[in-house]
């Protein structure tokens, strides 16, 4: 029996360690021993997030201040709601609610600029030139 | 116009790739860098964690290590900048060149449709050499700018080049803070 549990505790110990980062970014409350690794997770859902919400901007589409408000709002909103609702971490050990909602904003901007841009050129603009 | 447009983003992933390429050449795989570069991320961690235990609670001797440490870190960080300098040089006069090419290239051409009225301050590079004044038109720079943006951030951060958030943090580099900082 003992040599039986032994192996068994060795790989429940590993996999707490090395369950990956994406099972642990999904899996609600889980333990982020490494901050980088949080702030890591933080940074690429709001890449995602840009561009999503650029294609859908460019789709519908949106358009104007209302548009790049929204974009802002809803990228707040969801990123907060993810670390404090989902994951659960105490914002002041990442320095306040203001370094998780910068991390990766101007780049998820910028992509999600570049992503509404396109997608708006080329789907109601290039039509109307063609008029 | 849609065809320019996927070619502007075609061209800032290539040279987002071919800066990142030539860095890595010149400085990113030399082992001055890589120390260096160790070392400052070593330092920083260790100054944050020290920071985070003591907090205020600190006697004057134990403040003069900190400090010393720091001053250490900063030194290092400056170095790491000078390494990094040269290269920089370099490529920022190719990428000058380059672009200086494609803005010829798309000299008065409209190459997107903003969805958005740009603030005054930006329509100086959204309509930078176009024609009329409809400023929903957006430029060849405009495009480039925002593309390059998001799309260079990403890419030094899949490869591993971005600077760590713990010495970007802790460490100002030669010119003000480090790139990191703004994100």
């Amino acid at each position: 029996m003992s040599q039986k549990s032994k192996p068994l505790e060795k790989n429940g110990a590993t996999n707490i360690n090395k369950t990956s980062v994406w099972s642990r970014a999904f899996t609600a409350n889980s333990e982020w021993l490494d901050k980088e690794e949080f702030l890591d997770v933080i940074y690429w859902i709001r890449q995602v997030l840009g561009v999503i919400l650029g294609v859908v901007w460019g789709v519908l589409p949106l358009k104007g201040f209302f548009g790049l408000a929204l974009f802002i709002v809803i990228n707040a909103v969801v990123l907060y709601l993810y670390y404090s609702n989902f994951q659960g971490v105490d914002e002041e050990e990442y320095g306040g609610p203001w370094e998780l909602t910068k991390e990766g904003f101007i780049t998820s901007f910028a992509g999600f600029l570049v992503t509404w841009i396109i997608i708006y050129t080329g789907l109601h603009y290039e039509k109307l030139e063609e008029l | 116009m849609w065809a320019d447009t996927l070619l502007i983003v075609f061209i800032s992933i290539c040279t987002a790739l071919l800066g990142e390429g030539l860095t890595w050449l010149m400085v990113y795989r030399t082992d001055r860098y890589q120390k260096l570069k160790a070392e400052v991320e070593k330092q920083s961690k260790k100054l944050e964690k020290r920071k985070e235990i003591h907090g205020d609670s600190l006697d004057k001797q134990q403040k003069k290590k900190l400090e010393r440490e720091e001053d250490r870190l900063k030194h290092n960080n400056r170095d790491l900048s000078f390494v990094k300098m040269k290269s920089m040089f370099a490529i920022g006069f190719a990428f000058t060149a380059l672009l200086s090419m494609f803005n010829n290239i798309f000299d008065g051409r409209v190459v997107a449709r903003l969805p958005f009225f740009p603030v005054t301050w930006i329509q100086g590079l959204s309509h930078r050499n176009l024609p009329g004044n409809d400023y929903y038109d957006c430029s060849f720079i405009f495009l480039y700018i925002l593309c390059t943006m998001s799309i260079r951030q990403n890419i030094q951060k899949v490869l591993g080049f971005a600077p760590s958030r713990a010495a970007s943090k802790q460490g100002n580099s030669l010119f003000g803070p480090a790139p990191g900082q703004f994100k």
